[in-house]
């Protein structure tokens, strides 16, 4: 069974800490607005309860865009909104005044550079205390609910997984780093958009994060 | 010269380790208090204190609130914020009030160029 000791969960929640934070900063740039973030939460749960922490009701669409990443460490990173939210994201970036066609056209488009800088500076962030070394694939836009979201077998890192240990019961299990943030408008409640961060790991990466978490404890 | 005294306001411990190794190997003239978040960070001040090095995201009262509370307790406090996360407005808002940032992590010339001034 894996676990983390109290030091390691709390290092691995600050480099979340930090990897947001230059995420957040760089959302709030595009979005000219204040975006507030939560407190880290980290979780080692089968996928049907990450599921479950991400959205309160399976049926809600959401919207999502994911970039895996792999090498030494391989994961998946998520930046996911309420449905209803990304094109209320896309309007903030692009042109208030743009119909909604032409919205939802750009929808994918615009998503997937938003997620690709904010997944990059989160990644990069996150590990710049790590000795490791991963390489981003291109980001995706995803649409569906919170299990489609986080299904095993959609994830590359689940694939790679499922292919170097079958049927072993802790393949379940997902290493979820969650985050929530919100945008913050004063003038307008409106306009709040509101989203997370997610990030997951698979089998072997959970371990080798917890050797780099030794490794850099051991310094102090 | 007397000894001059930080303190360190960070819900992580390894924020607050790492912070604590720079201090020991690099300046121990200094003396380095820490807490865990604001409401420890207020009621553990010393009737002296110099600098303050702040995170923003805590539990409890964030980083600029607990700025503001130390500041009307110390005015000449010179108060830094420590966070990945550096926005514009919080930076206006920061600023206003005096306060400086340090971008996390934090390490050895971040803080030698902070020390170094009030030195």
């Amino acid at each position: 069974m894996f676990f983390l000791t109290e030091m390691e969960e709390d290092a691995l929640k600050e480099f979340f800490n930090m990897g947001l934070g230059m995420a957040a900063a760089s959302l709030s740039q595009m979005v000219n607005n204040e975006v507030l973030l939560s407190l880290p939460q980290l979780k080692v749960v089968p996928y049907d309860e990450a599921t479950r922490m991400l959205v309160a009701n399976d049926e809600e669409q959401l919207v999502a865009i994911r970039q895996n990443f792999s090498g030494e460490l391989t994961g998946t990173s998520l930046l996911i909104f309420p449905g209803a939210e990304s094109l209320e994201l896309v309007r903030t970036l692009l042109n208030e005044q743009m119909p909604l066609e032409v919205l939802m056209e750009l929808e994918q488009e615009t998503l997937q550079d938003v997620g690709n800088v904010v997944l990059n500076a989160f990644l990069e962030s996150f590990t710049q205390m790590m000795s490791i070394q991963f390489e981003f694939e291109a980001a995706e836009f995803l649409k569906g609910s919170g299990a489609f979201l986080l299904d095993i077998t959609s994830h590359l890192a689940a694939q790679r997984l499922a292919m170097q240990e079958e049927a072993n019961e802790e393949n379940e299990r997902a290493f979820v780093l969650m985050m929530d943030f919100k945008t913050h408008d004063e003038e307008d409640a409106q306009h709040t958009l509101s989203g997370f961060v997610v990030l997951l790991f698979s089998q072997p990466s959970m371990e080798i994060l917890k050797r780099e978490l030794k490794t850099i404890l051991g310094a102090f | 010269m007397a000894n001059k005294t930080a303190l360190i306001v960070d819900d992580s411990s390894l924020a607050r380790m790492m912070a604590r190794k720079i201090f020991t190997t690099r300046f121990p003239d200094w003396s380095l208090l820490e807490a865990k978040d604001g409401d420890e960070a207020l009621a553990m001040a010393p009737p002296v204190l110099d600098v303050a090095l702040i995170d923003f995201n805590m539990p409890g009262m964030n980083g600029l609130e607990l700025s503001e509370k130390l500041l009307t307790r110390f005015p000449n406090l010179a108060v830094f914020l420590v966070t990945a996360n550096i926005q514009e407005r919080m930076h206006q808002r920061a600023e206003s009030m005096g306060i400086g940032f340090i971008k996390k992590p934090i390490d050895e010339p971040k803080i030698a160029d902070i020390l170094d001034k009030i030195k």
